[in-house]
């Protein structure tokens, strides 16, 4: 067993990783009790002391500051007596559509309730509301109207040369859509190429950016086509080992999973013969411990390996070093899901959805000031204006002020850029990025520098601590923003320009690079924006 | 194993393949600046002073960047130059009034980069204030600081690897991380065998001896 895996299970059965619990466990294991505390101490999940009976998280990113900041003071105010009950603000939770969401003792997620609830919520707490999500099985990319023709695809095309998948997922223009936008073709070609082993895929189902919950509805309403493009991956790497690799608060995508590979096991879809006579592939379904910055594909790879998640520096890139140095395919939820409807309808068939010459059907995770926030398919190359209107429109008492099409790492854009294509190019050239999908809607009246301020906050609760820049620097840009803001007094905008290039420059990974971005970025696209001006402003 | 030519700020240079480039770098006379790096231990590449420009999309560390066919390394841009500065700012603006190492042996290596850099005033703030990161002095013979240290990791890689003591962790996450002894126990109650080898890498005032005055027999 895992030693990560092993800490989660004496940590969900006790309630705590204990001191006591650590030395039996390096007894047992023989191994340093300093590795055992580097663990603990790094991942969320892990507490040294069990606390409260119940525990209720509070998101207070994006979206969910944007809908409940008050809401959830005054939720935490009237709790604070409760000996049963401890409360504390996490980040993101994965479930922007319920902004401001809340998790109860870990399990259960939805809209932050009153406080009047809260006893009956502690008995039933099913009973948390969630807002319905009108995309359901089948989904518009699933080519399987029933279960039982689930896995016809892989059956069919694991009887074709590698060489023929490759070929149409090139054809199809497909792109990694965890936000990187690498070729799929490529990449799955390079790792096929690299030599040694021991040979690995890997589903990245770990999305944790602000805004970001579009795998969570693939994950839960068709697992088959995730596994389906795994096997599909393995076949063409020549991998026997497959590994999902989950987020720990998508409880409910978890089970699917594991209903989904059983079923997948007892056809034989995976197994000794997965692949063919003799050639056999699995797949181990892993919970991570916390953090966003797991997501980050080589602190992944750390944290598979029981090591604290730091990511690694590149090169080697995974494709030829990845986990426990073999060639690993590493692929977002959605893109493996799409390898499967790509190689079931069709290339053509894939490039004819999209708008134009846009190719492809795309889900966008849409929150904040719209009327319904939820998971939408649209045609690639579809108007920010039109995955707006699919949720019911702005909020009645606003209008469009700024969007971020793609996480947090996406710098906001201007209500004019809204006619704006989303796609991977079109969005860079409007001076921002397609990311994951993630459109983050923010409506007038808002407080702009307290959004902008939130992303670069997350960033900086997010970072791992193993480089100079990303920690130091991402600290000291934060609380410079909230001194301008609160003190007044000095003009920061130069300062903190010069302080995100040396984070964009020098960071070892995404997170540093643009942990940042948000504010330096809104400095310049909104120089008019009031609460901006604070920022800006010598006032001293 | 085969060699490999690469230039170094305009410098032609041929080295076995996997060098790096600090190391290739040195067989030139160039001195790329290091806090984390210690040619005794296996790099880390976590302080970024060592970025050097291979024309990518950003600054790989010289410690642990391999040296490849026909790379051409600047180290000594002007843009080098800015993010050296900054992030020695940055370490510079936590570390405490006094450095003990620059008391006692006078070879704090962050204090000599400053002086390298010619920072002048630091325009970031001191989050000591917000965030204290405290001292230690549980040990009778060492003497730890946290608000002098710099997370190079150079502690944890001398315990573990050079001496294998086991004892040394980075223990936390973000700005919050720190290090820490076996199960993150006061130095003078973990396993620390005292040996002193933490201390000897410790480019900071953050692990120094105890002065005699500090310990019981003063």
């Amino acid at each position: 067993m895992r030693l990560l895996s092993e800490l989660e299970s004496i940590q969900a059965s006790t309630g705590a990783l204990t001191d006591e619990a650590l030395k039996a466990v390096a007894e047992r294991r023989g191994i340093p009790l300093y590795q055992l505390q580097g663990l603990r101490s790094f991942y969320p999940v892990f507490r040294e002391t069990a606390g409260a009976a119940h525990r209720i998280q509070i998101c207070r990113d994006g979206p969910c500051r944007l809908h409940g900041q008050a809401k959830a003071k005054a939720l935490a105010e009237a709790l604070d007596d409760d000996s049963r009950i401890d409360v504390e603000y996490v980040s993101c939770l994965g479930q922007c559509d319920c902004a401001p969401a809340v998790a109860i003792d870990d399990k259960h997620y939805g809209t932050l309730p009153q406080a009047s609830d809260i006893d009956v919520l502690l008995d039933r707490p099913n009973a948390l509301e969630r807002p319905a999500q009108p995309l359901a099985a089948p989904l518009p990319t699933d080519p399987y109207p029933t279960q039982t023709q689930h896995y016809t695809t892989s059956r069919e095309w694991l009887a074709r040369p590698a060489e023929q998948v490759i070929e149409a997922l090139e054809a199809s223009g497909l792109q990694g859509l965890g936000g990187a936008a690498f070729p799929t073709a490529r990449k799955w070609s390079f790792t096929r190429a690299a030599e040694g082993g021991p040979r690995s895929v890997i589903c990245n189902a770990d999305e944790s950016e602000p805004g970001t919950f579009k795998d969570r509805l693939l994950l839960e309403q068709a697992p088959h086509l995730i596994i389906e493009g795994m096997l599909m991956g393995a076949a063409v790497i020549n991998a026997d080992t497959g590994i999902i690799y989950l987020r720990h608060e998508y409880e409910t995508a978890r089970q699917h999973i594991e209903t989904a590979l059983e079923q997948a096991r007892a056809q034989g879809v995976l197994g000794d013969n997965a692949r063919g006579p003799g050639l056999a592939f699995d797949i181990e379904l892993f919970i991570s411990p916390g953090g966003y910055i797991l997501g980050e594909e080589t602190a992944l790879l750390e944290a598979l390996e029981d090591r604290r998640g730091e990511p690694r520096h590149k090169p080697p890139f995974p494709v030829t070093a990845g986990l426990h140095g073999g060639p690993t395919l590493i692929n977002n939820v959605e893109t493996l899901a799409a390898v499967t409807t790509i190689l079931a309808r069709g290339a053509q068939w894939w490039r004819d959805q999209g708008v134009g010459d846009y190719a492809g059907l795309k889900y966008f995770s849409v929150s904040g000031d719209v009327e319904h926030p939820q998971v939408v398919c649209l045609p690639w190359g579809s108007p920010v204006t039109q995955a707006i209107a699919a949720c019911g429109g702005m909020r009645a008492d606003r209008d469009l002020l700024a969007f971020s099409p793609g996480g947090a790492s996406t710098p906001f854009l201007p209500a004019s850029a809204a006619d704006t294509p989303m796609a991977f190019e079109t969005l860079r050239e409007a001076g921002s990025g397609l990311g994951t999908g993630a459109l983050f809607v923010v409506g007038t009246g808002r407080n702009l520098a307290d959004v902008v301020i939130t992303q670069a906050r997350f960033f900086r609760n997010e970072s791992c601590g193993k480089c100079v820049p990303c920690r130091s620097g991402s600290t000291k840009g934060v609380a410079m923003a909230y001194d301008a803001v609160n003190k007044g007094g000095r003009d920061i905008s130069q300062p903190l320009s010069e302080l995100h290039d040396t984070l964009m420059r020098t960071s070892i990974c995404g997170l540093g690079q643009v942990a940042l971005l948000p504010i330096v970025d809104a400095l310049k696209t909104f120089p008019d924006d009031p609460s901006l001006k604070a920022l800006q402003k010598d006032n001293a | 194993m085969s060699d490999v030519t690469l230039t170094i700020d305009g410098r032609r240079v041929t080295v076995p393949e996997g060098t790096t480039i600090w190391d290739a770098a040195q067989t030139l006379g160039i001195d790329i600046p290091v806090l984390c790096h210690d040619p005794r231990l296996d790099p880390v590449g976590v302080c970024r002073v060592c970025a050097v420009d291979v024309g990518e999309r950003t600054l790989p560390a010289a410690c642990v960047r391999a040296v490849s066919p026909d790379m051409e390394v600047r180290t000594d841009t002007q843009e080098i130059m800015a993010h050296r500065r900054v992030l020695t700012e940055l370490l510079l603006a936590d570390q405490p009034a006094v450095s003990q190492r620059e008391q006692t042996t006078g070879d704090d290596k962050l204090y000599a980069l400053a002086r390298e850099v010619k920072v002048t005033d630091i325009p970031w703030p001191d989050q000591s204030e917000r965030q204290p990161r405290g001292q230690d002095a549980s040990s009778p013979v060492i003497a730890v600081d946290h608000q002098a240290c710099i997370m190079c990791d150079r502690c944890v890689r001398a315990c573990d690897d050079i001496q294998h003591n086991d004892v040394i962790t980075r223990t936390g996450k973000g700005y919050s991380a720190r290090i820490a002894f076996d199960l993150d126990v006061p130095m003078g109650e973990s396993s620390c065998v005292s040996c002193g080898e933490c201390v000897a890498v410790c480019p900071t005032g953050a692990l120094t001896h105890q002065s005699l005055a500090t310990t019981d027999a003063g």
